[in-house]
C-alpha cells in the first residue's frame, strides 16, 4: 500500500516539477488527438448534414451503421490502417506508418462515426419550423442549411468535443500505428501502458492524472456548452 | 393590376379536401381579411402563397408569374413576399440578429439598415430590445420581433397568420396599428387570416369570410350587413335567419313564405331563399303604430337576456325573432316574458340570399 501512495506522490512531483519527458509526451498527445479531432469534424459534420438535409432510401439503415460504428474496436481501425500504410499497402508510398501522421489518420477514422452520429442527433434537435422561417425569409437552400447549422452550434461543437475524448482516451490505433516510439510517436495512452509493464508505475501514475484532468476539463466544457 | 391572383385552387391533404376551388384577386395596396373559424384551412392557403406548400390543383399568379410552374426559383419569389406565421419562433441569438436576418441572407448591406432597424423596434414599442437574448422575449414581444423581422425586407405582398392571436391587448394595439399603418403609408399588399371578425373589420379594404373554400368576398360592409350565404350569416353572427320561399310581388317587393308567417322584402331573389333581419333594424312596441314598414306582427315576449349593455329579447309572432332594445327603452316599455308586443321592420331591413338546399 505504502508502495502506491509513494508512486503516487512521486507522480504528483513529476507533474509539478513539469518534468520535460511528462510535458512532451502530453504535448504530443494534445497535438495528436486535436488534429485528428479537427480532420475528423472537417469531413463528418459535411456528411452529418448531407444525412440530414436529404431524404434517401436506407437512411435508417445508415444510422444503424454509424451507431454500431461508435463502439468500433480501435485495434480493428488500428488493424485497418496498418493494413492501408504499410509498405505493401494501397498508401504504402506515403510512409505514414509509425508516424505521428499515421496515428492521425487513425485516429480520424476512429472519430468521424461518433461525430457524424451526434452531430445527426444536434441538427435533428432544430426545430423543423426554423427551416420554414428561413425558406420564408427569403434564404437559399444552402442560407438554409447553415442557418440551420447555426442554431445547432452548440450540440455540433458537443459532438466535436465527445471526438476528441474518444481520439485522445484510445491506445489500440496509437500503439499499432504509431509504435510508441520515444520521442515521436510516445503518447499518454501507450506510454503508461508500457511503462506499468515496465514498474516504472510513477511516470503512468502522473500521466494518469494529467489524462483524467484533460477528460474532466473536457468534460466541464462540454457541459458549459450543453447548457447553452 | 393585381398583384395576387388564384385559380381554382384545390389542396387534398391525407385524403380530405382542406381547400376547395379558392379564387381570389388582390389588387395592389389592398388588405384583404382572411376569415374563418380554426380549421377553415386560412393557414393551408397563406402557406401555398408562401410557396411553403403546393396546391394539389390550380394556379397562383404573383405580379404577373405562375409561381406555381416548375421553373420558378422559389427563393426569388419569397423574397417578394414576407409571412408572419402564427405561433412565431425566434433565430437564437439577439433581437437585432433575427431582425436583420432577411437583409442578411438578401445579401445587404446591414449597416445601412441600422435607423430603419431602430425606428421599427421603436414603433413596435420595442426601443432598447436590440440587444436582448431573443429566447427571452414574450410572447407579445416575440410576435412583434416576427413582425419587424419580415417588415424591414419590405415585402411587397404581407401575410399575416393571426397576427394577434394569444396577445395581450396592449401588443394587439400596436400589431393592429402597425398594420393599418403599413396599408395607409406603404400601399403594401396585405393578407390577413384571422378568426377576429372585428379585427377583420377594423383593418381590411377587403374580406374573404373561409371554410375550405370562399363563401363570400366583398368590403366589410357588404359581407357583415348583406350575407350571400347562410354560413357566413352565422358565422359574422347575423341573427333572424329564416328560410322560406320567395316569391316577387313587384319589381322591388318580394314576398317571402316563412313556415307561419309571409315577409316582405325588396330583393330580387325567387325560390328557396334564406332572409335575415339584424336585432337592431327591428323595432318593438307595446300597440301597433303607424309606420312605413311592410312587415308587422303581433307577438309576444319569449325571453329577455340582459348582455349589460343592450338587452336582447326573444319575441315570438310564429316564427321567434331576436330583438335588441336598450335599457331605457325597455325599462320604459316595462316588458316582462308574455307581454304582447308589435314587431316592425323595413322590406328593405330584410337580406335575402340564395337557399343551397
Amino acid at each position: 500500500m505504502s508502495e502506491i501512495i509513494n508512486a503516487f506522490f512521486q507522480a504528483i512531483n513529476l507533474i509539478v516539477s513539469l518534468d520535460p519527458e511528462v510535458i512532451e509526451i502530453t504535448l504530443r498527445t494534445m497535438f495528436i488527438s486535436l488534429s485528428s479531432t479537427f480532420f475528423a469534424a472537417l469531413i463528418a459534420i459535411p456528411l452529418a448534414s448531407l444525412i440530414h438535409f436529404n431524404k434517401f432510401r436506407g437512411k435508417r439503415s445508415v444510422m444503424n451503421v454509424i451507431q454500431t460504428l461508435y463502439s468500433l474496436p480501435t485495434v480493428l481501425v488500428g488493424l485497418l490502417v496498418f493494413l492501408l500504410i504499410s509498405k505493401s499497402g494501397p498508401l504504402g508510398n506515403l510512409s505514414l506508418l509509425f508516424t505521428p501522421g499515421g496515428m492521425i489518420l487513425g485516429q480520424t477514422i476512429l472519430v468521424i462515426p461518433t461525430v457524424i452520429g451526434f452531430s445527426i442527433i444536434g441538427l435533428r434537435g432544430v426545430k423543423e419550423e426554423i427551416k420554414e422561417l428561413a425558406l420564408s425569409l427569403g434564404a437559399s437552400n444552402l442560407q438554409t442549411v447553415t442557418t440551420i447549422m447555426g442554431e445547432a452550434k452548440y450540440a455540433l461543437l458537443g459532438a466535436i468535443i465527445l471526438g476528441f475524448g474518444r481520439a485522445i482516451s484510445e491506445v489500440g490505433v496509437a500503439l499499432m500505428i504509431g509504435g510508441n516510439i520515444r520521442g515521436y510517436t510516445r503518447v499518454i495512452t501507450t506510454t503508461m501502458s508500457l511503462e506499468t509493464q515496465k514498474g516504472n508505475v510513477e511516470l503512468s501514475i502522473a500521466l494518469g492524472i494529467i489524462l483524467l484532468s484533460i477528460a474532466l476539463i473536457v468534460n466541464l466544457i462540454l457541459n458549459q456548452v450543453q447548457e447553452r | 393590376m393585381h398583384l395576387l391572383e388564384i385559380q381554382n385552387l384545390t389542396k387534398i391533404y391525407e385524403g380530405k379536401k382542406v381547400l376547395d376551388d379558392i379564387d381570389l384577386h388582390l389588387k395592389k395596396g389592398t388588405t384583404l381579411g382572411l376569415i374563418g373559424p380554426t380549421g377553415c384551412g386560412k393557414t393551408t392557403l397563406l402557406r401555398i402563397i408562401d410557396l411553403l406548400d403546393l396546391p394539389s390543383s390550380g394556379k397562383i399568379f404573383f405580379d404577373g408569374i405562375d409561381i406555381t410552374a416548375s421553373n420558378v426559383k422559389d427563393m426569388d419569389i419569397r423574397r417578394r413576399i414576407g409571412m408572419v406565421f402564427q405561433k412565431p419562433i425566434v433565430f437564437k441569438g439577439t433581437v437585432y440578429d433575427n431582425i436583420r436576418y432577411g437583409l442578411k441572407v438578401r445579401g445587404k448591406n446591414e449597416d445601412s439598415y441600422e435607423t430603419e432597424i431602430f425606428k421599427l423596434l421603436d414603433s413596435l414599442g420595442l426601443a432598447g430590445y436590440e440587444e436582448r437574448d431573443a429566447s427571452t422575449l414574450s410572447g407579445g414581444e416575440t410576435q412583434r420581433i416576427a413582425l419587424a423581422r419580415v417588415l424591414i425586407t419590405e415585402p411587397d405582398l404581407l401575410l399575416l397568420d393571426e397576427p394577434t392571436a394569444n396577445l395581450d391587448p396592449l401588443s394587439t394595439e400596436k400589431i393592429e396599428k402597425l398594420i393599418a399603418e403599413l396599408s395607409k403609408k406603404k400601399h403594401t399588399t396585405i393578407i390577413m387570416a384571422t378568426h377576429n371578425l372585428i379585427q377583420g373589420q377594423k383593418l381590411s379594404d377587403q374580406i374573404a369570410i373561409l371554410n375550405k373554400k370562399i363563401f363570400q368576398m366583398g368590403t366589410p360592409e357588404e359581407v357583415f350587413l348583406k350575407p350571400a350565404h347562410k354560413f357566413v350569416a352565422e358565422f359574422v353572427g347575423v341573427r333572424n335567419v329564416k328560410k322560406g320561399t320567395a316569391t316577387q310581388l313587384e319589381p322591388d317587393l318580394t314576398l317571402i313564405k316563412l313556415r307561419k308567417i309571409n315577409i316582405y322584402s325588396i330583393s330580387h331573389l325567387e325560390g328557396l331563399v334564406y332572409a335575415s333581419i339584424r336585432p337592431e333594424d327591428i323595432t318593438l312596441s307595446k300597440m301597433k303604430v303607424i309606420s312605413s314598414a311592410l312587415n308587422e306582427f303581433k307577438g309576444n315576449v319569449k325571453g329577455i337576456v340582459d348582455n349589460g349593455g343592450l338587452i336582447e329579447i326573444e319575441v315570438d309572432v310564429g316564427e321567434d325573432f331576436t330583438v335588441h332594445m336598450t335599457r331605457k327603452s325597455f325599462l320604459d316599455m316595462e316588458l316582462t316574458v308574455g307581454s304582447e308586443v308589435w314587431l316592425q321592420f323595413k322590406a328593405s331591413a330584410v337580406n335575402v340570399f340564395e337557399c343551397e338546399c
